[in-house]
């Protein structure tokens, strides 16, 4: 409906000189929902329409966004930000961007089940039967939400792109609690497209699985053997290493430094095309095209079509994750890596669905002949440095391996490692890949973005664990 | 003001108890700069209409961006416009159908009984909005570059104008300003040093002595060499202060306790150490100082901490009532939040020490479990070994891997200079001396 007025920011920026302009209108509707130790907290719904424009001024880059969506308004904060732009180009950063073909596209997500079609109270119901199945002696914390984004994104080069995408979002936050020990968890679900996706999560199901499990470890765990042991991680844990490890430092921006005072930088640097990061059996990618993933798109916000990225090949790196702005700087073409968050935020270099490709052992035979190790199942505590060099990430449900068998749980394992000793001491890959969504953030003001991490089942050989 | 008005007298016509109705106009300019140069120029104007309503405990709340259709409108005009009114008949009627569906939250006892009288609260410097934030940027970073080589960042400045409109006579308004600068500095690649400054007052924007201070520790940390695990003394500079504090405090909030994610649940009266830790809404010149919070109830000061014992958790109304105590205007309708931290404590020489560490940034602070305080967080920019009183090296790769109520019991004395800042991980505005804390656990990655 305000389509108009994106296309009046291209044109306005042009006759101010700007040599480069873009324009997203977004819309976006959605509900959510919060059950806490099963008392229904708050429910509501939200929607915005706004505009963000984005624009080369003397060869410094200019932003700026509006929700009031008043030509005469916008024209004002268009020439108001021009001119602030054209004043820092004194000493602005010269942008280029990398020449990419222009696209004309419309694109929607399918929803199965639509979500305007489940009313408020099935979608309270759906978490309320979830809560009556457990223990009232835990502290229980669910959240859902539903969103519709719509975006009809214009550059002065002449693209056009229209696209729709839904998408579904659960967490829950469990404590469990026996004789004054406690453990906690936390695990979000989400997909692009409709309530079909709440369906498949089966979540009452995994949510009892994981409190037994979790049950399990405060009453029988022991602690994490010490030395050089083997150890296997689930795909919740590869997820999160290829997520946190591999994906950031791998973003170009971060690389050159535009990131530094917020994200952070990186270990790597741009020489590192070929470099040998993990062993020959590591293959990691990034790809925003799965079906139906958290982390969905097929055209990013500049424009550019989105694809497959390998990130590593055979343990080496192969290919950076790039916008168009670090794409020129790198003599490369951008590979549909820009992102925003919000119609508010400037696109920046994001992840979509990053993952390690499978083997080809069944989960058993990574354990046969391990004598003693720590089959890490998932994770609760994690962190990384800035540079992503050094992380940790400490066990929820997590056994001891002894003599190629799944044994008693371990309490709170340790995995505190570097990022190159940890890919290059895994051996050994499942041949199922599961995925975790997330929500990554990154930027200032705050970008959260949603992404699927995972992967397969890795054998890590001779961790010291705590 | 007629907007807010409007759609609260329309919902208590309809039968609904309880109604908070807010209009938030927010006009923020943004610059980042990377590498000593403007990276890119921000522009926002934004407006805001959220809506909170009860009827028969059934709570629905609103965040509506989309009011606009196409007519010149401000948030306090005398007169509605025909669109804003079709608007918010929309938006009511979708809020009533809305609430059919939804159970009632058995834990709400409502919301505050105004009217009350308002102190000004210093929060509004028009120097902001006229100050070139490129001189003083340009300023910062050339305080930077006296020591480093190389200078990161944001500087911001918003204006804030808040009408909140209750259907329990309360008719307030608030206008702000607030300003932000954050600076990384950087002597090479592995050496950097951060510093933040934040303020409602220009004045008080200490962007010269941020961008000293950043450049200062990046020169400081070059050549860093492995750090070693183990117990450490630790002294923690402003920034990672404000970080832990972050945490320390949001672990007050009620909402929190209940939902299992506090360290501080069944701690009211006890002690846990020696320092005060204070939440002021009103405080002067502050980031984040306002008249009233959520549900337009005065701003105050709060001990939640006091010579080392927890006095409060933090309250709205509702939660008050539950916990037949007073609110401490910490209203979030739903979570109580904090509004700006003060930490004091025991004033002496902290870095008198035998062998310790000096932390400058943390970030990425996650728990093993919110509910014992079990948690790490990584030390980022220049970290240095203390030895006999004195910083002798640089050191990297380590962390600090702890719980909670360990640090806050071991805190032992604080420095005379405080500093007000935000930052990335400290979202709520801090006051904060450096913080000697003793016997912390370091550890570190396996190579």
């Amino acid at each position: 409906m305000y389509e108009d007025l994106a296309d009046f920011a291209i044109k306005r920026l042009e006759s101010l000189g700007a040599s480069y302009a873009e324009s997203k209108l977004e819309e976006a509707r959605g509900s959510g929902y919060v059950i806490k130790n099963g008392n229904v907290e708050i429910s509501g719904f939200d929607k915005s329409i706004g505009l963000g424009v984005r624009f080369i001024a003397n060869g410094t880059l200019g932003f700026l966004s509006i929700n009031d969506l008043n030509k005469s308004k916008l024209s004002d904060l268009i020439k108001n930000s021009f001119n602030l732009t054209k004043t820092a180009s004194k000493i602005g950063e010269k942008v280029r961007l990398s020449e990419e073909k222009t696209v004309k596209a419309n694109y929607e997500v399918k929803q199965k089940i639509k979500l305007d079609s489940v009313s408020p109270d099935e979608k309270i119901k759906f978490l309320t039967d979830i809560d009556n199945e457990i223990n009232k002696k835990y502290f229980r914390f669910f959240s859902l939400s539903d969103s519709i984004s719509r975006k009809y994104f214009v550059n002065s080069e002449g693209t056009k792109i229209i696209s729709k995408i839904p998408n579904v979002s659960f967490y829950y936050f469990i404590t469990v609690i026996i004789n004054n020990k406690s453990m906690q968890r936390y695990l979000p679900f989400g997909n692009s497209g409709g309530w079909e996706f709440v369906k498949k999560w089966d979540l009452k199901n995994k949510t009892l699985a994981e409190i037994k499990a979790l049950e399990n470890v405060i009453k029988k765990g022991v602690k994490t053997p010490k030395g050089k042991i083997d150890v296997v991680v689930g795909p919740e844990v590869t997820g999160i290493a290829s997520h946190e490890g591999v994906g950031h430092p791998y973003e170009a921006d971060r690389i050159l430094g535009r990131e530094a005072a917020q994200a952070g930088g990186s270990f790597i640097n741009q020489d590192m095309i070929g470099h040998k990061i993990g062993s020959d059996v590591v293959n990691l990618i990034d790809d925003p095209t799965l079906p139906n993933s958290n982390g969905f798109y097929l055209y990013d916000d500049e424009g550019v079509k989105a694809r497959k990225k390998i990130l590593v090949k055979d343990g080496k790196i192969t290919e950076f994750l790039h916008n168009r702005e670090t794409a020129i700087q790198m003599n490369v073409k951008s590979n549909g890596s820009s992102r925003a968050s919000d119609y508010n935020k400037e696109s920046l270099v994001r992840m979509s669905n990053t993952f390690v490709l499978p083997g080809e052992l069944k989960e058993e035979e990574l354990f046969e002949d391990i004598k003693l190790g720590v089959y890490m199942k998932n994770f609760m505590e994690w962190n990384i440095d800035d540079k992503r060099f050094h992380q940790k990430y400490t066990g929820a449900e997590a056994y001891l391996i002894k003599d190629g068998k799944i044994t008693q749980p371990v309490i709170n394992p340790v995995l505190e490692i570097t990022t190159p000793a940890l890919w290059s001491s895994v051996d050994a890959l499942s041949k199922k890949v599961e995925f975790v969504a997330g929500n990554c953030g990154k930027g200032e003001p705050m970008q959260g973005i949603p992404v699927w991490f995972g992967g397969p089942s890795m054998r890590l050989r001779n961790i010291t664990m705590r | 003001m007629e907007l807010a008005k409007y759609i609260v007298k329309e919902l208590k016509g309809k039968g609904v108890d309880d109604v908070v109705a807010t209009v938030n106009k927010i006009v923020v300019s943004q610059i980042k700069f990377s590498n000593n140069k403007v990276a890119k120029t921000g522009n926002e104007i934004s407006v805001n209409l959220s809506i909170f309503i009860v009827k028969d405990k059934k709570i629905v709340v609103t965040s509506l961006k989309d009011f606009n259709k196409g007519e010149e409108r401000t948030i306090s005009p005398s007169n509605l416009s025909h669109n804003d009114k079709k608007s918010a008949d929309d938006v009511i009627k979708n809020l009533l159908n809305f609430i059919k569906y939804v159970q009632p939250n058995q834990n709400y006892n409502g919301i505050a009984e105004g009217p009350f009288k308002y102190k000004n609260v210093k929060n509004y410097d028009k120097k902001i909005i006229d100050v070139n934030e490129f001189d003083l940027m340009e300023k910062g970073i050339n305080s930077a570059l006296e020591s480093a080589s190389r200078a990161d960042g944001i500087i911001e400045k918003h204006l804030t104008e808040t009408t909140l409109i209750t259907s329990n006579n309360i008719s307030t308004t608030d206008k702000s300003t607030r300003m932000y600068f954050s600076i990384r500095a950087f002597k090479d690649k592995d050496a950097s040093g951060h510093m933040n400054t934040c303020s409602s007052s220009l004045s008080k924007l200490d962007v010269e002595g941020s961008g000293k201070m950043a450049g200062n520790i990046a020169k400081l940390a070059r050549n860093p060499e492995e750090g070693k695990s183990g117990r450490y003394d630790v002294v923690f500079s402003y920034m990672p202060m404000a970080a832990l504090l972050n945490h320390m405090m949001d672990s007050a909030s009620t909402f929190q306790i209940e939902s299992g994610l506090s360290f501080l649940a069944n701690k009211l009266n006890k002690k846990l150490g020696n320092f005060d830790l204070i939440d002021q809404g009103n405080l002067e010149n502050s980031f984040n100082s306002t008249k009233f919070d959520n549900e337009g109830v005065p701003t105050q000061k709060n001990y939640v901490i006091k010579n080392g014992v927890l006095k409060t958790y933090l309250h709205n109304t509702s939660t008050a009532k539950r916990y037949k105590t007073k609110t401490t205007a910490n209203a979030g309708l739903i979570a109580p939040s904090p509004s700006n931290i003060i930490l004091r404590g025991k004033e002496g020489n902290i870095f008198d020490i035998k062998k310790g560490i000096y932390i400058t940034n943390v970030w990425y602070t996650r728990y093993q479990n919110h509910l014992t305080g079990d948690f790490s967080t990584i030390p980022r920019d220049g970290i240095f070994l203390i030895e006999n009183g004195k910083i002798t090296i640089p050191i990297k790769n380590i962390r600090v891997s702890d719980n909670f109520l360990n640090l806050m019991k071991n805190i032992s004395l604080v420095g005379k200079e405080s500093k007000h800042l935000r930052s990335w991980e400290a979202d709520t505005p801090v006051t904060t001396p450096e913080v000697l804390i003793k016997n912390v656990n370091i550890s570190k990655p396996k190579l």
